[in-house]
């Protein structure tokens, strides 16, 4: 019993530990200015005001940086998942010289620290003439996004029993329209976490983003904000709280929405044993 | 109507042999089982056939026509999977029109289609559910439907019947050949279980270790199985199969190990004085009189007949099979008798080939030369 309680608290101060930055930020996010540097510091606001996400859709880039951080995580999400669910259904169902050392090729380059690929990557870019655009991010979150994702479906892939693509074939599917009726909905929880992780990834990504693009037109919103509102001199805290809280709104939608489809039971039962 | 042309078909796996140079013809509309012991090539050999698996050698051939690089689909076959492949994420009504759907059956004609086979499967309460929430009998007839559901030229059924209770599987049985002589289609049906290929087959192909050891009907392969694997995997209780040695006596042969010495009847040109084996049927055992005797090891009761272990000259086991009313006491010794003119004599070795000369080659394809 008193182990049950002792455990219950551990758990619990972690979870406070964990969650209180996030509840300052929102805290942070709705004191008037003259509030937020009271000592001592109140825990709840004594008035609630929402001049600081006005000021940021009104005055500032925000919006624009918002929108390119949506298409560029869109993008990267799109290209990412369409090329590893197709790398790893060849990996996965097709014999052929080098199938392993490939797959194992692929995570190595995982292994490789990002930083050392953006300068290579920046001059490849400016060479293709794609420095400072959306696009460019796209490829670039691409490269380190791709052996992951490889993996992760792959090993979806490698579960799901070749029987069924097999059945659908002799009941008159083309090897595409198997891998659309059959192998696609058992693969949608892999593709999901693929999804979510490959969209993670590109949102809060700053170092490539911070090397690669330095126009306003193409800032994502991590270095967009940075840039905006954080200076030598002086650091817009209470803009900087509400533009973080808008900013993590889309991902707890995305996970909201997703959650349901990565805990929901796939696949259970199509085959004995 | 389509006959199945398997010429010379071999299977390799790397390094590993799963079918070797398999030659069976399969006449249209025939119901042909593939027979043998775990491993020994059956699903290897269907999955060639359905165009799943490609030959490393021979060609396949359906109704005349070479398939070796015809699509699956192409083939026009139906084919139940030995682990019923249903789409997880499909009710049972989809998972049985799934292949008329991807043939272009209009949606009201399929409709009738799935019904009427469902009802033949007792699966009318089921169409709804996923095949998750279905047991695994009611999944295996699910696959058994959607196979069904088509008219294809021939039907490939890999153990379909496996998992279904005994009740279930003597009705399928019956339910299988009874569509079979309705459709009149060719049925290519792979089992492990001796008592649904003799039931149900025109003919029976045994396999063992990817070589075809016997291609014949029911019957023959029972009365004159062509080598010793055959034997003693066909037919339950199985063969008594007993080592020992042929030896010439005048003009004819004699087999003796331990004690017993017998005549056997006319052999044919491969037989030679030395190591042998002799088989018997436990029906060819008679107990209560006769010049042998054996002690009673068990008595299992299977209610209209019993089936005798008998330990014979020491070390010998034999099974025997009598009437129930035979009242037989474990441990107790028992004279038998031995019906010489029902003796299989085999050479020696695993798959040693059958040497009586009676009906040796009455089949026209044997392969017990390995
Ligand atoms: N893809 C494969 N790669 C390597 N070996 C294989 C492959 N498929 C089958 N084999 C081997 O080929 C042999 C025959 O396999 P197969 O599945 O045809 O056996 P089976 O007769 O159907 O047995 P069971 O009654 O257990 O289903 C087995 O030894 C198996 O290990
Ligand atoms: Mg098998």
């Amino acid at each position: 019993m008193t182990r049950r309680i002792l455990f219950n608290l551990f758990a619990w101060s972690i979870v406070l530990a964990v969650a209180f930055p996030l509840f300052w930020m929102v805290v942070t996010s709705i004191k008037p200015q003259f509030e937020l540097f009271r000592r001592p510091p109140t825990i709840l606001p004594e008035t609630v005001t929402f001049e600081h996400y006005w000021r940021l859709l009104k005055e500032t880039n925000f919006l624009i940086y918002f929108r390119n951080s949506v298409v560029l995580s869109v993008a990267t999400t799109v290209t990412v998942v369409s090329i590893a669910t197709l790398g790893a259904y060849s990996l996965v169902r097709f014999r052929y010289r080098g199938r392993e050392s490939l797959a194992f090729l692929v995570l190595f380059t995982y292994l490789l620290p990002s930083v050392v690929l953006i300068i290579p990557l920046y001059l490849m870019l400016v060479t293709l003439g794609l420095a400072n655009s959306i696009l460019s991010l796209v490829i670039a979150y691409t490269t380190f996004a791709l052996p992951y994702a490889l993996w992760l479906l792959r090993s979806f892939m490698a579960g799901i029993p070749e029987d069924l693509e097999s059945a659908a074939l002799v009941d008159g599917a083309s090897r595409l329209g198997a891998f659309w009726d059959v192998i696609l909905p058992q693969l949608l929880p892999g593709i999901i976490s693929t999804a979510l992780f490959t969209f993670i990834l590109s949102w809060n990504e700053y170092l490539f983003a911070l090397v690669l693009i330095n126009s306003d037109s193409a800032r994502p919103l991590t270095t967009g904000v940075m840039n905006m509102l954080v200076s030598s001199f002086n650091i817009e805290w209470s803009l900087l709280m509400a533009a973080s809280v808008m900013m993590s709104v889309p991902l707890i939608i995305v996970f909201a929405f997703l959650q349901s489809y990565l805990t929901r039971g796939f696949g259970a039962g199509g085959v004995k044993g | 109507m389509a006959d199945v042309v398997f010429s010379n078909v071999q299977k390799t796996f790397g390094t590993f042999t799963a079918v070797r140079d398999l030659d069976l013809t399969i006449r249209s509309g025939e119901f042909v089982s593939l027979l043998g012991p775990s491993g020994c090539g059956k699903t290897t050999t269907l999955r060639m056939l359905a165009g799943l698996e490609f030959p490393t050698g021979g060609t396949i051939s359906i109704d005349g026509k070479v398939v070796n690089d015809t699509a699956p689909g192409k083939r026009d076959i139906a084919m139940v999977f030995q682990s019923y492949a249903l789409y997880p994420h499909m009710t049972v009504a989809k998972n049985i029109a799934y292949p008329l759907k991807k043939r272009g059956v209009p949606a009201a004609e399929r409709d009738q289609m799935v019904a009427k086979a469902a009802e033949m499967l007792q699966l009318t309460p089921l169409l709804n559910r996923k095949p998750g929430q279905l047991s695994g009998g009611q999944q295996q007839r699910v696959a058994l439907g959607r196979a069904l559901v088509r008219d294809p030229k021939v039907f490939l059924l890999d153990e379909p019947l496996s998992n279904l209770d005994a009740k279930l599987r003597g009705y399928m049985r019956a339910e299988l050949v009874e569509l079979h002589a309705r459709l009149g289609r060719t049925m290519v049906y792979v089992t492990h279980d001796q008592l649904e290929a003799m039931t149900m087959s025109d003919r029976i192909a045994i396999m063992l270790n990817g070589d075809l050891q016997q291609f014949a009907p029911p019957q023959e392969v029972y009365r004159f199985p062509a080598n010793r694997f055959v034997a003693g995997f066909i037919g339950t209780p199985s063969m008594n199969l007993i080592d020992g040695e042929l030896t010439r006596a005048g003009s004819g042969w004699r087999f003796c190990a331990a004690s017993l010495d017998v005549p056997v009847g006319p052999l044919n040109d491969m037989a030679q004085p030395g190591p042998a084996c002799l088989g018997m049927r436990p029906e060819s055992l008679s107990l209560g009189a006769g010049e042998q005797m054996a002690k009673v090891l068990l008595v299992e009761q299977t209610g209209h007949e019993n089936i005798v272990t008998l330990q014979f000259a020491g070390q010998i086991r034999l099974t025997a099979r009598t009437t129930a009313a035979q009242d037989l006491q474990m441990g107790a010794d028992v004279a038998f008798a031995i019906d010489t003119s029902a003796l299989h004599v085999f050479g020696p070795g695993e798959t040693g080939p059958r040497l009586n000369r009676l009906l040796e080659n009455k089949s026209s394809e044997t392969d017990g030369q390995t």
